[in-house]
């Protein structure tokens, strides 16, 4: 064999990649030929030193961002979904969207108008109703979230969960209510977009508590995840102890022990 | 969940189920983050990258066919997205300076090989054609088969072993040359 031949098989020579009878014509040159042997050796040490490069990680809001943009990206498509599929099957009168939205803007007038022959009397009354108004758009939006919550298609009742984040301040019923969504509904688009909206309210303990206690229950490796990253973000100490069994328990599926893991770091 | 085929997964994604695109970035992010670290040697940019890949695999999964894996392709599409920041670059005529510029942190200790040895060998990778070093990147830091890259970067097997050679016969002529 010659020294052109014997250079350009010395990779796969060095990766092993050679049959026994083109191996031996390689050694057997080798024995003669001190300059190929040099460039031999300078190559597997130039390889080696490449092998033993170890991945870098990313820092944590890589991972973060990314969840977001998922997210959303769910969001988007649950929305046109919505839109291009719903309206020819059912008449526009017929959605409870239309009927809600109906609602609201019916009780909008009403209040208004009233607002507007009262204010003639009394000027600060007029503030208060603004205030009454402003919750009872609330109720609704609260009325119209318990309804689509019951509907069959996902994507109306991940509209329902959105609603949520409009309201500042859920009462224990619509956390109730997005709790139970997050652990039992059979859509994981829908559930994940119940962990996100439960998150808008991790500073209240007892939203955070419930976080918790669904990781406990949760083994939909997407929704684990998902509470895991969100339960990290926000350093909630009290996660730490149900991470601790996801990662022990032999069941857990690689990716989201990695993740596991991964938080430790911003939990210990 | 743990042996579903990345097929099945991408599959899924297809359908409408969205949230499985979470298996997929948690199977593959490390990687693909390094193969945009190696090539651009900066980690912002390497994460930019990494989160744009997942939202284009979102937006253009429908472009996904089943004659690539998803893997190859995940670095397909990673890799236009590195030739697309390379042009805008070029454009801004930043590339001089970021290239010449030398980031400390991304080598290892801990490897039995001194800290000398990683540098020299950073400053000889960066001296090579911007093919030289994907093709060294995929193949020997990424750890892909020949067959994968010979999918990914649309050119033979053989032609690869042949661009591969000549990419480490130069790799390690200015490794050497240094000492």
């Amino acid at each position: 064999m010659k020294c052109e031949e014997v250079e350009t098989k010395m990779i796969d020579y060095l990766d092993n990649n050679l049959d026994e009878g083109i191996r031996q014509e390689i050694e057997k040159h080798l024995e003669t030929c001190e300059r190929c042997l040099d460039e031999l050796r300078d190559s597997q040490q130039v390889l080696n030193l490449i092998s033993k490069n170890e991945m870098v990680k990313p820092d944590d809001s890589l991972r973060i961002n990314f969840y977001h943009m998922l997210h959303s990206q769910i969001k988007k498509s649950e929305e046109s979904n919505a839109t291009s599929s719903r309206k020819p099957v059912t008449p526009w009168y017929n959605l409870n969207r239309f009927r809600i939205a109906a609602g609201i803007a019916l009780l909008i007038c009403g209040t208004f108008i009233g607002m507007l022959i009262r204010a003639g009397f009394n000027n600060t009354y007029a503030s208060n109703e603004l205030k009454q108004l402003h919750s009872e758009v609330s109720d609704l939006k609260k009325a119209a979230m318990f309804t689509m919550l019951k509907e069959e298609s996902s994507s109306d009742r991940i509209q329902a969960v959105s609603y949520a984040n409009d309201l500042d301040n859920p009462d224990e019923k619509i956390i109730e209510v997005l709790i139970k969504t997050l652990n039992y509904d059979k859509n994981v688009n829908v559930r994940m977009a119940a962990a996100y909206a439960l998150s808008k309210f991790a500073d209240k303990q007892a939203v955070c508590d419930s976080l918790v206690k669904s990781l406990t229950i949760q083994n939909d490796p997407i929704l684990q995840v998902t509470l895991i990253n969100i339960l990290a973000e926000r350093k909630v100490k009290s996660a730490l102890k149900p991470i601790q069994e996801i990662i022990a328990n032999r069941r857990t599926l690689k990716e989201v022990r990695a993740v596991a893991e991964n938080s430790l770091r911003v939990l210990i | 969940m743990a042996d579903i085929p990345d097929e099945v997964i991408m599959q899924h994604v297809k359908d409408g189920k969205l949230a499985e695109m979470s298996v997929l970035f948690e199977r593959y992010h490390i990687r693909l983050y390094n193969f945009f670290l190696k090539l651009t040697r900066n980690r912002d940019i390497s994460q930019d990258l990494t989160q744009n890949l997942f939202y284009r695999m979102i937006k253009y999964k429908n472009s996904y066919k089943n004659e690539l894996s998803v893997k190859s392709w995940m670095y397909k599409m990673a890799r236009n997205l590195h030739v697309d920041y390379c042009r805008e670059e070029k454009r801004s005529e930043e590339l001089f300076l970021k290239t010449d510029s030398y980031p400390v942190d991304l080598t290892n200790d801990n490897s039995g090989f001194p800290e000398e040895d990683y540098e020299r060998l950073e400053y000889a990778f960066s001296a090579l054609s911007a093919e030289q070093k994907e093709i060294i990147v995929l193949s020997r830091y990424q750890g892909l088969k020949y067959e994968e890259i010979s999918l990914i970067i649309n050119q033979s097997v053989p032609a690869i072993k042949v661009a591969m050679h000549r990419a480490i016969k130069r790799l390690r002529g200015i490794y050497f040359k240094q000492i």
